[in-house]
């Protein structure tokens, strides 16, 4: 036990109960460093708690016990991190861990099913989960909740059966056991009541999939508040698609002046878009650290964070701008330093598909079973484009390609192009050997191309390990059955053995 | 009641995409287009020198050469279709219109392109965008696609001719085959209907799987034959209540015997690709532009669930319920293919409005693509009618 990366055998930790056995070493500067954050997160959801409307949301809903389990989400998804690594996965899971504070704060203040603040709630602007947030640069005295995301987002990362009860009130209802767990899991919030009742107005939109549309039309009936659908196009490389999109953007904004009697600000929206940018230009510092052969930022520090700035933050909050700045200075000492992520590299991959929420940490596990780097994600290789500062109809036309380019959405529309071909192309760029295909038993909009990945990898030479989960619901796929994939292929394709054969196996079907 | 003249000939053509009236036409220098979904509005397909057909895979048997590429977990539409083309199936096809209807669609249409399973040099696959609102966005939106994604790339590749005289031939044509279906179509409103549902949805679907100039004369000739067709006096045995079937893309008039078969006259048909929404005349005026009144048309009337403002998913409920009226339906059978997400939601939600909302017997089922003789269908539908009985004896309004 040291310093040294994986000196623990970390399988060890497992019990087969609800946590784990006991707190990693990662040698004295490591553990304080760790220590002091862990001491902070427990600060931070103290003082959450403490608030008493933040109480009576506790108790009021379900759902809000899954947080209970914040902190072991902290242990899970910095298992085995050493130095840079794990300094970089507090900066933004900690950041993450505040903001959701704030968010739930600010909700359940509003919340009328807690006797909440109704002029509070006339603030507020309900978006749908995966729903990217930047029409909402322009509205400065509004506050923009993204409603499904505390119930079922989060939740389902921080504890892995957290949201089986809603899956399961929405086929009692009578949806399909077959379609994505995440807008049924949505949709059985609505159904038993428990998402709190706040918002003047609110924008749903065809984020993912079609199944999340539908779920949203269901949906819309519980909110008795004035609702717009925002339409993004499918197929929306075409640049034919653009002037409807465009149009879209405008109407939503209208809908929300006319509601709300306030006006889009120019001004504000453009001083977003510049954070934005910016944030954009270091997340471009990262990806090209990662196509090196001393990748920095990768795997969970790049999913999970790229998320909730890209799409929830939209801009709108620096903090996390100043965040990615302080992640880039860290990340080119370690990489100026030739720091390795893990004792020993033997693959780099790109991780392609949905991942599975129930098991966020799992890239964390390639990487300390096997020595796979987990370069990048599908889920984070959103758009990286720069758009205007200052440009009103661009801007329209900005926000609609954002829109189009939600995280998911990006890949799950729009066609093979960024759905397959662009996989080959982000291999080469990142001179990746490996791919891991998650297969999400639920997602009808990527099993589509079983057959066209297979035939493809053979013709780039690629190794193409499948991994099959059930994004929300662990009863169709456990961590486990995940790590089964890898292991089997490990083993009998490559013939290998793992790094730590400790994680090889190990009971974790009943751990949060 | 005896048996319709043509409908032997019609039943024949449907066990073939590639029928003896599409070889017909293709050989008189026709251009083929194959369409699966009704977003893209069918006029503008049939215009002089082009004529679209239905992508069906009749007589599926084994799916797995589309289940490799698409997993068991997609809808067997479309894996039957990608399976038919493996077979070269739709190699006789010119060209194919894949709008953005659904998701496991459009992964069909790519796996056919991307493995290029139709070889004819001019061959192409054309991806459209389509709107999911039916405000004026999205009319408009349909009227760009319109016209650069499908009247442009036919003029351009096979030369057909997309003026506003040959749209207005279209309409013509159109309305044509809309009349007879239509007048043959309210004989299901009567009490003892003289034609059954079955015979209507063959009737139908014959519109969407062959050149509509070739099939006006037998059309005609049966809507005659019916005029004077005596019902069948054992009306009242066979069938112990009437339904509107509606749900996902049904294909197979195979599916509607069954539930006849099983004692529900279908009186109604609110299904892709049955008559309730597409086979509706347009009428048009002078002062609107041709293709916008096309489109408005498909816009508007489309009922598909994948149309997704809140107006338009309540005007849906609103829709069937007096259709359902109209045809004098006892209750509503809402099929759905397995896998299908648009229609697995639909019903989900619509069992319980239908029933709650509006009062009407609901029955919510699944199936897979090839019906057949599935059982499990028939069982569902027997005690469907049997409990529309139950209530109607004990006095329920419905
Ligand atoms: S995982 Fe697939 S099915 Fe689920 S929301 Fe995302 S795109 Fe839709
Ligand atoms: S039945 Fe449903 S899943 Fe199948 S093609 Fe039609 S809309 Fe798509």
């Amino acid at each position: 036990m040291s310093r040294r990366i994986g000196s623990q055998p970390l399988g060890n930790f497992y019990n087969g109960g609800k946590t784990r056995t006991h707190r990693e070493w990662r040698g004295f500067k490591d553990t304080w460093y760790d220590y002091t954050r862990w001491l902070f997160l427990w600060k931070t959801m103290i003082k959450f708690m403490l608030h008493p409307q933040n109480l009576k949301g506790f108790f009021r809903y379900r759902w809000m016990v899954n947080y209970l389990a914040t902190l072991d989400f902290l242990d899970r998804h910095t298992e085995g991190l050493r130095g840079p690594q794990l300094r970089i996965a507090h900066m933004e899971f900690d950041l993450i861990v505040e903001h959701m504070c704030d968010t739930m704060s600010s909700l359940f203040a509003a919340d009328a099913n807690i006797g909440g603040d109704p002029q509070k709630s006339k603030k507020i602007v309900v978006f749908d989960e995966n729903m990217m947030t930047q029409i909402m640069n322009g509205f400065p005295n509004l506050h923009c909740v993204c409603m499904e995301i505390p119930p079922i987002y989060t939740a389902s990362t921080m504890c892995q059966d957290a949201v089986t009860h809603y899956i399961d009130v929405a086929e009692e209802y009578g949806v399909p056991s077959d379609v994505c767990p995440m807008p049924a899991a949505e949709l059985g919030v609505a159904i038993d009541d428990d998402y709190p009742i706040v918002g003047c107005c609110a924008v749903q939109c065809n984020t993912t999939c079609d199944g999340s549309m539908m779920g949203n039309g269901i949906e819309a009936r519980r909110f008795d508040i004035p609702m717009f659908q925002l339409a993004v196009p499918i197929r929306y490389t075409d640049p034919d698609t653009k002037d409807y999109a465009a149009q879209e953007i405008k109407n939503a904004i209208k809908f929300i002046e006319d509601t709300t009697g306030e006006t889009f600000d120019w001004n504000r929206y453009f001083e977003c878009m510049k954070v934005f940018n910016k944030e954009t230009e270091y997340f471009r510092e990262w990806l090209e650290i990662s196509r090196t052969d001393y990748p920095q930022v990768v795997g969970n520090n790049v999913a999970l964070y790229r998320d909730a700035y890209y799409q929830v933050c939209g801009g709108r909050d620096s903090h996390f701008m100043k965040n990615e700045k302080a992640i880039c200075d860290i990340m080119m000492k370690a990489y100026q330093e030739k720091n390795q992520i893990v004792g020993e590299v033997r693959h780099r991959a790109i991780l392609w598909g949905v991942q599975a929420q129930y098991y966020s940490a799992f890239p964390l596990w390639l990487q300390n079973c096997w020595g796979i780097v987990p370069l990048i994600d599908m889920l984070s290789l959103t758009s990286t484009d720069l758009y205007s500062e200052d440009d009103k109809e661009q801007a329209f036309y900005d926000m609609a390609d954002l829109y189009a380019k939600m995280n998911m959405r990006n890949r799950s529309e729009g066609g093979y192009e960024v759905g397959v071909e662009d996989l080959w192309r982000f291999c080469e760029e990142f001179r990746a050997d490996m791919v891991i295909m998650y297969e999400h038993v639920g997602c009808k909009s990527m099993t589509g191309y079983h057959g066209l990945f297979e035939e493809e990898a053979r013709k780039h030479n690629m190794h193409l390990i499948w991994v099959t989960h059930g994004l929300m619901d662990p009863r169709k796929a456990s961590r486990s059955d995940m790590r089964t994939e890898v292991n089997r292929y490990m083993h009998t394709v490559l013939q290998e053995k793992p790094l730590d054969p400790s994680l090889e196996n190990f009971d974790d079907g009943n751990a949060w | 009641m005896k048996d319709l003249k043509h409908l032997y000939y019609f039943e024949n053509l449907l066990q073939d995409v590639n029928n003896d009236l599409v070889r017909q036409a293709q050989e008189e220098g026709q251009t083929v287009i194959g369409i699966t979904c009704y977003q893209i509005p069918e006029i503008i397909l049939n215009l002089p020198g082009c004529f679209s057909v239905r992508m069906r895979a009749p007589r599926t048997g084994s799916m797995e050469m589309g289940t490799y590429y698409m997993t068991s977990l997609t809808c067997e539409y479309c894996r039957a279709m990608l399976e038919r083309s493996l077979e070269g199936g739709y190699q006789f096809l010119d060209a194919m219109i894949s709008p953005a209807s659904c998701s496991q669609l459009a992964d069909c249409m790519e796996n056919i392109e991307v493995l290029k399973l139709c070889k004819k040099e001019k061959f192409f696959i054309q991806h459209v965008d389509t709107p999911m609102k039916s405000d004026e966005n999205g009319v408009n939106h349909m009227i760009k696609m319109s016209r650069l994604k499908v009247l442009n790339k036919l003029k351009e590749v096979y030369g057909i001719d997309t003026s506003d005289d040959a749209l207005k031939k279209a309409v013509a044509l159109h309305n044509e085959v809309c009349r007879i279906i239509t007048e043959i179509g309210e004989y299901r409103k009567e009490e003892n209907p003289r034609i059954t549902g079955y015979e209507f949805a063959v009737l139908c679907l014959i519109t969407y799987c062959c050149p509509k100039d070739l099939i006006l004369d037998k059309l005609r000739e049966t809507a005659e034959e019916l005029k004077t067709r005596e019902p069948d006096k054992d009306y009242k045995k066979k069938y112990r209540a009437r339904v509107l079937v509606a749900g996902s893309e049904c294909d197979d008039p195979e599916l509607i015997k069954l539930i006849e078969e099983a004692g529900a006259l279908v009186v109604a048909d609110r299904y892709c690709f049955g008559s309730f929404p597409g086979r509706q005349e347009l009428i048009l005026n002078e002062e609107v532009d041709i293709l916008t009144q096309i489109c408005q048309q498909t816009v508007i009337q489309c009922q598909c669930p994948r149309y997704m403002n809140t107006d338009r998913i309540q005007e849906r409920k609103d829709y069937i319920d007096q259709l359902a009226k109209e045809y004098h339906a006892d209750g509503l059978i809402y099929q759905q293919m397995k896998f299908c997400n648009f229609w697995g939601y639909e019903r989900a939600a619509s069992t319980h409005i239908m029933r709650d909302d509006y009062g009407w017997p609901v029955l919510s089922v699944d199936r897979p693509y090839v019906v057949g003789n599935s059982g499990q269908m028939r069982t569902r539908v027997q005690a469907f009618v049997e409990s529309i009985e139950i209530k109607k004896i004990q006095g329920g309004d419905r």
